[in-house]
């Protein structure tokens, strides 16, 4: 695969020394002007002949075959000044030109943002942004949280208040590849489950992948979320000191010799609380803390030559002592590391290489009257990657790329000091991809490529035809079609009210890898000035769903293939995005139509019928219909309001129908209390509302630095959403019970910028 | 024109809100069945009943279905082959029979239950296949410390078949149970005031625990250790390890997850998994050997 990449890249170089023929170019990264940093999906155009393109996920971009001649440059992108410059283009030059945007807030007075950004915004079919301003802003629980803003966005759903898991268009969490710098993270959350790892104060972009994602990426059944750390100032030194209620956090970031740097800091600052707390209650943990740290290192070795390097190290512990004699510990976290080279080989042919590391890990240990439980679970995962792209000529953009490691997955379990379980997996995997997004005229465009799959366990070699379709019948009118296969070699074993015991495993021989199609079908409009409107389907089927059974309470001395239950699935739905995209009052409004289906062999048959196919279920987490409507208005120079309100069908549940007890078991004394359930999930929880609100006010610190004060309502209107019911045997008849996701939640936080 | 404005009106409005492509079913009534055969031991008596409404009171007697033929059949070679015996059940009390005949249940052996509803016609049936009986192969100290390195060791036969490992449920049964005889941990957890009864602790039992956990040795056999977990009392105690077969396997591993406790979102309530024909419930067998020992207390507890 390596020889294959090798002589794909010197084909290119190659053909690129051939067609420079006459025309000019235009190429170089689009900054921030204060900040140095890279944009990425910056939009570039020369005016006086239509003709641009975006800034890739470096903030690189290329106009090739320009003829010579003098035309005025215009570049945009949301929330920073249009930045126009008339360029002279000479018969062969390849002008090299680094845009650098004026954020159009720098300064506190001019609170109009007025960008024409979207009129050449070009977005793909199934992408999503969000910007880490607005994620900063939404009101949140205790603390801004990158997956709970994202979950705002149609076609992704939470499983309930307490899960930051993210469930996008049908598709479990493990569905979707979450990279942090192109370094895949295994478990993002902290607070297990509650909230995600990324620290907003690092992250520079965060881009969803819903549905239809391109041949460069693979390795999950449904979505990608790529997200982006700060590269750090290139200009001047900065920081922010953040106080709040469940964690406070710091960053600082700066230029040097070389470059610039970037380092974030969060913790929890629970301990006064859980000792106050630890005075009047029993069963406080005796210790509970979660902590994360992000860096970048960026060297600019060149005009065309750029190295960066970035970490991010987060663990979470708790130990709880719930009885004499019983103790509970959990440690688990992430560690990334990626390092990575992006160069500029000529304007027509840029590339990245990254090395990636990536470990989750968890340790639970459970004493109880003198019987230790203990489990070593550890992901290892290293790679290298490479990715080229290469202008080939105005009207087709080949890119191709490699991504190749090891991946160690080690899972232990000891009962009463013995060993119960062990599980060493080791598995090479390698993708290689290549795509053509061909533009035959200024109205179509038309992606296609492949990706190529292999995995060691199994010994599977699988491809993934992608393509995908844009037609503009108008300016403002984009209609879109993709299809994708798409294959996945994980699988999850989570449990949506706690992920601190999460455990990934592996297809192997008799275990298929899972796969899938989505078809998406989609509409980007703008309507109006400042406004866009988007439409999307999806269609996307699931099979060989391979997933821990549920029913095996006890994993030890079965096979590998034994433990999994095989199934499928599929999902469609319709989504609608409206928004306003700049002025006073921005926000958006998201609606999503949707069914999501399950089935598994066995599982929710009729009691008459047990060993029939299983018929197909909707998840918990289905929801037919789904509104989040989000607004943010600037009151005044110094006060800021946002608001977010979601409306959702009650999810599904399985309403017990009959019951009855065992009562002579012979092993025991206990009554066997058994429910008699119908079809599973075929009720439907209450209908979910809830408002949050959120106000910020700026000023300064004493004079030495900008101040926000930000105070936040969760469920504003206290609204009692019920997460599951559970049923009292205790009671006769049954009593149902129901158990509620967060009540009305007030926080208040406070953030010097320095 | 109009019409088909209204035919897609009607079409939308069935998607959008009518449509329910996945109605509740309504509750039906089952038989339910409970019988466990042990090996070696007389056979035991059968319970049938039936289900309730989850909305309704619930007790034995009320659904008990006392008009039925019962029997249990013993088979000549595993299900589908002849019946060598039939063991004939007569009513009891309400909803309880019990065996006509004496008959030691024979391990390894198979047996069929087989109910006849006089009134409907209708049949219930099932089979289970009786765990092969044991004892323990080693010597058990009349004595050990609680939570000494000593711990209590069970030496018994691993399963013959490649197919099925054994599945085991132990059962301490505290013959000396008393507030002052507790041990740290289930003293902290008796609380009288929430209703506990000294009753609820003096018999505890494992939950399933597979042969996998184990030591196997190379004569054969595997060496059972007993998790001082499951000690609530010092004193005299009687340690019971049940070799449980699929039916009551089955019963138990889905039963414990209808409530939660698995990967099964919370609200998602699987029917148990049965293995008997027109009916519910268990007709399972067991294999078990008991040990008695006398649990003393460390210095210090």
């Amino acid at each position: 695969m390596i020889r294959t990449l090798i002589l794909c890249f010197a084909g290119l170089l190659l053909f690129t020394e051939t067609t420079l023929a006459q025309s000019a170019s235009i190429n170089g990264y689009i900054k921030d002007s204060s900040s140095g940093e890279t944009l990425i999906s910056a939009n570039i155009a020369l005016l006086d002949i239509n003709k641009g393109t975006s800034s890739n996920t470096s903030g690189y971009f290329s106009i090739t075959n320009i003829a010579p001649g003098e035309y005025i440059l215009v570049c945009t992108y949301i929330g920073y000044n249009t930045f126009q410059k008339t360029v002279t283009l000479k018969p062969n030059e390849n002008l090299r030109l680094d845009v650098e945007l004026i954020p159009a807030s720098q300064e506190l007075e001019e609170i109009i943002v007025t960008s024409e950004a979207e009129k050449e915004k070009a977005k793909e079919i199934g992408v999503a942004q969000i910007g880490t301003a607005l994620i900063k802003e939404l009101p949140s629980v205790f603390q801004a949280d990158v997956f709970r803003s994202i979950q705002l966005l149609p076609g992704v759903k939470a499983a309930s208040d307490f899960s930051s898991g993210l469930y996008i268009r049908g598709g479990s969490p493990d569905q979707t590849l979450i990279l942090l710098d192109e370094t895949t993270v295994y478990n993002p959350s902290h607070f297990f489950g509650f909230f995600s790892t990324f620290n907003p104060d690092a992250i520079k972009d965060v881009r969803l992948y819903k549905g239809g994602y391109p041949a460069e990426f693979g390795g999950r059944l449904g979505s990608v979320l790529s997200i982006y750390n700060k590269d750090g100032n290139r200009n001047e030194t900065h920081g922010s000191l953040t106080l709040g209620m469940l964690s406070s956090r710091a960053s600082l970031e700066g230029p040097y010799k070389y470059g610039s740097w970037s380092l974030a800091v969060r913790r929890s600052t629970l301990e006064p609380l859980l000792a106050a707390l630890r005075k009047t209650s029993d069963n406080i943990p005796s210790s509970f803390y979660f902590y994360d740290m992000n860096g970048k290192i960026n060297f600019d070795a060149g005009k065309d030559d750029k190295f960066g390097l970035s970490f991010y190290t987060g663990k979470d512990a708790v130990s709880f002592p719930f009885a004499d004699d019983a103790e509970f510990n959990l440690n688990y976290g992430n560690q990334t590391v990626s390092g990575n080279w992006k160069h500029i080989f000529n304007e027509q042919l840029f590339s990245s290489f990254v090395v990636t590391g990536s470990r989750y890990f968890n340790f639970p240990t459970f004493e109880l009257g003198g019987t230790p439980f203990e489990r070593d679970n550890n992901i290892y995962d290293f790679s290298v990657k490479g990715d080229l792209e290469y202008l080939l000529n105005d009207k087709h953009t080949i890119e191709t790329g490699v991504w190749g490691g090891v991946m160690t997955l080690i899972l232990k379990d000891r009962f009463d000091n013995e060993d119960s379980f062990i599980s060493r997996i080791q598995a090479n995997y390698a993708s290689l991809y290549i795509q053509d997004t061909w533009r035959p005229t200024d109205r179509w465009k038309l992606t296609y490529g492949t990706r190529l799959n292999y995995f060691s366990d199994g010994d599977y070699l699988r491809p993934e035809p992608r393509v995908s379709l844009e037609y503009k019948p108008a300016e403002r009118v984009r209609l879109q079609a993709a299809y994708g296969r798409y294959n996945q070699f994980l699988t999850l074993i989570s449990n949506e009210a706690f992920s601190g015991f999460d455990v990934w495993l592996t297809a192997d021989e008799g275990i298929k890898p899972a796969f899938g199609d989505q078809f998406v079908l989609g509409a980007k409009t703008i309507p109006f000035k400042d406004y866009g409107l988007d439409v999307e389907l999806y269609y996307r089927t699931m099979n060989d769903l391979f997933e821990l059974d549920p029913f095996i309470q006890d994993v030890s001395g079965l096979p590998y293939s034994e433990i999994f239950r095989i199934g499928s699935g599929d999902a469609y739905g319709a989504e609608v995005f409206f928004e306003k995209r700049a002025g006073d009052f921005t926000g958006f409004i998201g609606y999503t139509y949707s069914y999501t289906w399950r089935r598994f062999p066995f599982y929710n048959n009729e009691i008459e019928n047990p060993n029939g196919s299983g018929r197909s279920y909707p998840p918990k987490y289905d929801r037919r219909n789904d509104i989040n409507l989000v607004m943010s208005y600037q009151l005044s120079k110094r006060w800021k309001a946002t608001t977010s309100f979601n409306y959702a069908t009650g999810q599904a549940y399985t309403e017990p129908l009959g019951r009855y007890s065992l009562n002579n078991p012979v092993w025991d004394n206990q009554v066997y209390d058994t429910i008699v359930s119908g079809k599973i999930n075929a009720s439907r929880l209450p209908a979910y509302h809830r408002v949050d609100v959120s106000f910020s006010r700026y000023g300064t610190f004493f004079g030495l630095g900008e101040a926000e004060w930000q105070f936040q309502i969760v469920n504003l209107l206290s609204r009692r959403n019920v997460w599951f019911y559970t049923y009292d045997f205790d009671e006769n008849p049954i009593k149902k019970e129901a158990v509620y996701l967060l009540p009305l939640l007030p926080t208040i936080s406070y953030t010097v910028k320095f | 024109m109009k019409s088909l404005f209204l035919y897609f009106s009607f079409s939308l409005l069935l998607v959008v809100g009518g449509c329910d492509l996945y109605p509740q079913d309504d509750y039906k009534e089952y038989y339910v069945v409970e019988s466990y055969l042990v090996a070696d031991m007389e056979l035991p008596a059968l319970y049938l009943s039936t289900t309730a409404p989850v909305s309704s009171e619930y007790n034995f007697d009320d659904t008990a279905i006392s008009a039925a033929i019962v029997e249990v059949r013993l088979l000549q070679a595993g299900i589908g082959s002849p019946v060598e015996q039939t063991f004939t059940y007569q009513l009891d009390s309400p909803g309880v029979f019990v065996s006509t005949v004496a008959h030691n249940v024979l391990p390894t052996r198979t047996y069929q239950l087989h109910i006849t509803i006089p009134s409907t016609g209708e049949e219930i049936i099932g089979h289970t296949v009786v765990p092969d009986s044991f004892t323990a192969a080693n010597t058990v100290p009349n004595s050990v410390e609680y939570q000494s390195e000593n711990q209590i060791e069970v030496v018994i036969p691993a399963s013959n078949s490649d197919a099925r490992q054994n599945y085991f449920i132990f059962t301490t049964l505290a013959l000396e149970p008393a507030v002052d005889n507790f041990t740290p941990v289930y003293a902290d957890f008796y609380d009288p005031e929430d209703g506990d009864d000294l009753s609820d602790f003096s018999t505890l039992s494992s939950g399933i625990v597979s042969e996998g956990n184990f030591e196997k040795n190379n004569n054969g056999t595997v060496t059972l250790k007993y998790p001082w977990l499951a000690v609530a009392f010092y004193g005299e105690t009687k340690i019971v390890t049940n070799i449980i077969d699929e039916n009551i396997y089955d019963f138990l591993r889905s039963q414990s997850v209808q409530l939660g406790g698995s990967s099964i979102s919370p609200g998602e309530i699987p029917n148990v998994i049965y293995n008997i024909d027109g009916g519910i419930g268990v007709f399972g067998s067991i294999a078990a050997d008991t040990i008695q020992i006398n649990i003393t207390r460390p210095a210090g507890f």
